[in-house]
């Protein structure tokens, strides 16, 4: 059963859960509004994930990283979100510093700490094999 | 198992529906409430591994596309709601939804792939 991309959707109980704290109490979604806006977040995401590949290749990268993302977000004319997101990172930098000095801890965190890309999807290194063809 | 690595993976084990018991997210930062909204990392690595030109990604750059999708979903809600304000009701509809893809230019990529 062939799924498009756009059919991988976020969890709805998130999706309304965000969309109700944007909103002033007592206003109310629609089932269709709300899945909806749950698709668009899921072409937003392709959306943005195409435009960062774009910069990581400018950079003769093969790895996405954070600032590839941020600035796709510039260039998709969502720079109001540059700032937050930026933020978001440091702190989940920090969050990653304090469990490091939990010994328990110690050993997950060395193994991510070792490069950031340790999110390997590992069925598109398969793939680019198969796909050289330039 | 319920360890699961470090920063904000949360369990990947949901199907493909995804409806079956809403994932709880992670624990909030020190923000109360603020942070109840977490769309788990692992549907949107799916989201990423989806595009077949995507080599690798790094985890970071997961997390930012997921922090920037929850902004996102914030920002055309209230657009929309602009929409359903002026109708003075008080739901969101589909179709204000439809007038904010419309009247906003950020929301042109959206043009066409909702339907």
């Amino acid at each position: 059963m062939a799924e498009r991309p756009e059919d991988l959707n976020l969890p709805n109980a998130v999706i309304t859960r965000i969309i109700k704290e944007a909103l002033p109490d007592g206003v109310n979604i629609s089932k269709e509004a709300r899945s909806a806006i749950s698709r668009a977040a899921s072409v937003f995401v392709l959306y943005a994930t195409s435009c960062a590949n774009n910069f990581a290749m400018k950079g003769k990268r093969k790895t996405l990283n954070a600032s590839d993302v941020l600035s796709a977000m510039e260039e998709m004319e969502f720079q109001r979100f540059v700032t937050p997101l930026k933020e978001a990172l440091e702190e989940q930098k920090k969050k990653d510093k304090d469990k490091k000095t939990d010994p328990e801890e110690q050993d997950k965190s060395r193994d991510e700490d070792n490069e950031e890309d340790e999110e390997r999807l590992e069925e598109e290194e398969q793939n680019e094999e198969e796909e050289v063809d330039n | 198992m319920a360890a699961a690595a470090g920063s904000g993976t949360p369990r990947e084990e949901e199907g493909p529906s995804g409806e079956a018991a809403a994932p709880q997210p992670q624990a909030p930062t020190s923000a109360p409430g603020a942070r109840l909204s977490r769309l788990p990392l692992a549907r949107v690595k799916a989201l990423v591994k989806a595009d077949p030109d995507v080599t690798l990604a790094g985890q970071e750059a997961i997390f930012i596309l997921a922090r920037a999708a929850e902004l996102f979903v914030e920002t055309i809600a209230k657009d929309a709601y602009c929409c359903a304000q002026q109708g003075k009701r008080k739901t969101l509809q589909r179709r204000d939804l439809d007038n904010a893809i419309e009247a906003v230019d950020e929301f042109a990529f959206l043009e066409g792939t909702l339907d």
